[in-house]
């Protein structure tokens, strides 16, 4: 533990003379709610971080005569790279030095702190640990609550800083001259838990952000945020359409989440929706109907590329007039054709292939040269590319639900229903493989999360299993 | 070496006079109405004077500080991503470059070097910036009408004191009065007719009659003298009206106005439209 230096004059002398009328020529500051700094005799100054101008532009708020007993907490390893840089930051503010991420477990992680504390020394903290993405408020850190639940005494002084973003942002070495404001909030005093202290002190920080002085021109953003796209796979028995909605209702506590599988539902707060129906939809119900009662293969094929079609179509309308969080699907229009074309035509199907014709139809890949061996080898390609059709979504979200054909095969001999031509066990074999091939690719190639459970399990596990794979995957907030 | 003749005397005097409320205002830190206009004007008469009697370089570099503090506040204010940061630079760096064809008059480059030449280097240096094209043309226009307003126009005022500082003057002291009937009608009435109504009538007497008096110095014939003078009021209210929007859409609160903060746009916003105007009118009918 060591004790707090204060500042020397001659880096006093400069902050006045040099390092102010310097930062104010050339970027310029205002400070909005100085008084309330006024009258204070000792604060601690929270900030958020954004640049490296930060430290420098605080130092303006302090009357001449705190900038002697006055320092930034600052991060030893980041500074003390370069020995300039370290030494010019330590005369000109005489930081407190810590070491982010290791506390240390004997000595108090406060020493150093509470000791400059003691002394009436005033310390400036960004709780947000480090600088941020520009412009976005960062979670803060704990210490900030830790901090003050062990000295309560001492107000703590919001300042919520706009500018040094755009002037110098992190990963950037052009300093351009941009006007910095500095707005100071009412002094706090907080008691009690420290994560209610830490959540207060971040919302003050917030709220500033968002006042009247911090205002400034912002553009609309110019498109909406598309949903995320589930899409739960597997072949037929396999239980998909009764899980992928359990899914969506329990991924629809927190978010809206449409659900396209056999019919079309919503879901929010955990219950499902009325809404109105689409034409669309009861076109792709009646040609669903029709492929299912096909009496071979070859009769089976064009409508259900059909319905497929349709069942994309129907994905683009749901985006577009429901705007949802989360689109869970029944099955995945690319993906399923994918695997039924290998049903058809497995002889030719390699990775590689399979690769090729996801980036041609999902319209990712637009530099195919006509004579392609692809097309050979697919004319259907060449004929979907010509009708504007070759741009079908390609999931975000992948589970596949994997079963053995058996079994499948029990379940549907139990439904008791009419047997679709392809439901044997030798074509579900064939078409099991071509899934898990599928999914192969999707997740070397493409990257997307994908997740196969085996299916064998009851259908409340496979649900929950489901879930908590889209529930953790970044990019989704139910 | 200096020639104190009586225009440059009366120069001079007229900067002292406009010193005295700006040292008011700066010892007593109190705001009255038209502080921030009279910390503008006392700025271009500052440069004018240093042009005149002192050093004609730091004269105009006078001029393109003004033109560098307002266009910094102005890309302060506006939307620009993170990207368009090598564009910025280059706008701030065609200040210089308008600046020196100002000081070396030579007016064939001057009038291009905005237009044409920075013009066409932004958009190469925001699609240099990075990869994401969403938001380009947004990006070009905010930072081009930005160096058209603040650098081009203001620019004017530059050649202008090349011709006479008195015509350079004259210009700004009529904008002055009118910014100061403006600012007094805002506050009484705020329907845009009658707003433009008695702007114009209440200004324009007064343009007119400074316009004849000073005609003398300005070496502006009495015929020309009148008709720029009643000009000069609707350009300026032109000015203001569009000034309003910019504003408005940038977020300035008008009670709020700081330095930084729109003050600096609100005090140039009168300049936009008379500047170039009276700038061309002289050139065209009387040099």
């Amino acid at each position: 533990m060591s004790k707090p230096e204060k500042i020397s004059w001659s880096a006093r002398l400069l902050h006045v003379v040099f390092l102010r009328p310097i930062v104010r020529i050339i970027f310029g500051v205002n400070i909005i709610g100085k008084e309330n700094l006024d009258k204070l005799e000792q604060f601690i100054i929270i900030a958020n971080h954004n640049s490296h101008l930060d430290i420098a532009l605080l130092y303006f708020l302090l009357p001449i005569g705190y900038i002697a007993r006055t320092h930034p907490v600052a991060d030893l390893p980041h500074f003390s790279k370069f020995r300039i840089v370290f030494s010019l930051v330590s005369f000109f503010f005489k930081p407190i030095w810590v070491t982010r991420g290791k506390p240390d477990i004997e000595d108090d992680p406060f020493g150093d702190i509470k000791s400059a504390l003691s002394l009436g020394h005033n310390v400036i903290i960004f709780p947000e640990g480090t600088r941020g993405e520009p412009g976005e408020l960062q979670h803060f850190k704990s210490g900030i609550g830790r901090l003050m639940t062990q000295c309560p005494d001492i107000p703590i002084v919001p300042v919520f800083i706009t500018g040094p973003e755009r002037a110098l942002p992190r990963k950037s070495a052009l300093i351009l001259p941009i006007w910095n404001s500095l707005i100071v909030g009412p002094p706090q005093k907080c008691t009690g838990e420290h994560r209610q202290i830490t959540k207060r002190l971040e919302n003050v920080i917030i709220e500033l952000a968002n006042s009247e002085s911090a205002r400034r021109h912002k553009r609309r953003p110019h498109e909406r945020k598309r949903p995320k796209q589930v899409a739960f796979l597997g072949i037929d028995g396999s239980g998909k359409s009764t899980i992928s909605s359990s899914v969506a209702k329990s991924l629809s506590v927190e978010s809206r989440v449409g659900l396209v599988s056999d019919e079309l539902r919503f879901f929010e707060h955990g219950e499902s929706e009325h809404l109105q129906p689409l034409a669309t939809e009861k076109i792709r119900h009646a040609i669903g109907g029709y492929s299912k009662k096909a009496k071979s293969l070859k009769f089976y094929k064009i409508p259900k590329l059909t319905e497929l079609l349709l069942r994309d179509q129907l994905l683009g309308m749901v985006r577009r007039w429901y705007s949802p969080d989360l689109v869970v699907m029944d099955g995945s229009p690319l993906l399923n054709l994918l695997a039924w074309s290998s049903l058809y035509k497995g002889d030719i199907m390699d990775n590689a292939v399979c690769s090729k014709i996801i980036g041609i139809v999902s319209g990712r890949v637009r530099e195919t040269k006509r004579d392609d061996p692809i097309y050979a080898l697919f004319p259907e390609l060449a004929h979907l590319k010509r009708l504007g059709l070759a741009k079908l979504s390609l999931p975000d979200i992948v589970v596949l639900i994997d079963i053995k054909p058996e079994t499948a095969c029990g379940r549907i001999d139990s439904r008791g229903e009419h047997k679709q031509v392809h439901e044997t066990v030798d074509k579900l074999s064939r078409l099991r493989d071509a899934y898990l091939r599928v999914c192969d690719v999707i997740r070397e190639d493409w990257n997307v999360p994908t997740l196969i459970i085996d299916g064998e399990q009851s259908k409340t596990d496979v649900a929950t299993a489901g879930y908590e794979f889209v529930n953790k995957t970044p990019g989704v907030e139910a | 070496m200096i020639d104190f003749t009586l225009p440059i005397f009366m120069l001079i005097s007229l900067l002292g006079i406009l010193t005295i409320p700006v040292i008011i205002r700066l010892i007593s830190k109190r705001r009255f109405l038209f502080d921030s206009y009279l910390g503008y004007s006392w700025l271009f008469f500052l440069g004018f004077i240093v042009f005149e009697i002192i050093s004609r370089p730091v004269g105009i570099g006078i001029l393109a500080f003004i033109s560098f503090r307002a266009i910094r506040e102005y890309f302060s204010l506006a939307d620009i991503r993170l990207q368009d940061r090598l564009a910025i630079l280059g706008a701030y760096l065609s200040i210089p470059f308008l600046y020196y064809f100002v000081y070396t008059e030579w007016y064939g480059m001057f009038i291009v070097s905005v237009p044409v030449y920075a013009f066409l280097a932004i958009p190469i240096l925001v699609t240099l910036g990075g990869k994401k094209t969403e938001g380009t043309v947004l990006s070009i226009g905010i930072i081009n009408y930005g160096l058209f307003l603040f650098v081009f126009c203001i620019g004017h005022i530059g050649y202008l004191l090349l011709y006479s500082s008195w015509l350079a003057a004259l210009l700004i002291i009529n904008v002055f009065v009118c910014d100061l009937v403006i600012c007094l009608v805002r506050h009484k009435t705020s329907a845009l007719p009658k707003k433009l109504f008695y702007s114009f009538f209440l200004s324009a007497p007064l343009t007119i009659a400074i316009s004849l008096l000073l005609s003398g110095w300005t070496e502006i014939p009495f015929g020309h003298s009148a008709i720029l003078a009643s000009m000069i009021p609707i350009l300026v209210i032109m000015g203001h009206h569009v000034g309003d929007y910019i504003e408005k859409d940038l977020g300035i609160e008008e009670d709020l106005l700081v330095p930084g903060r729109g003050q600096i746009l609100d005090n140039l916003q009168s300049l936009f439209y008379v500047a170039p105007v009276m700038f061309h009118y002289i050139r065209y009918f009387l040099k």
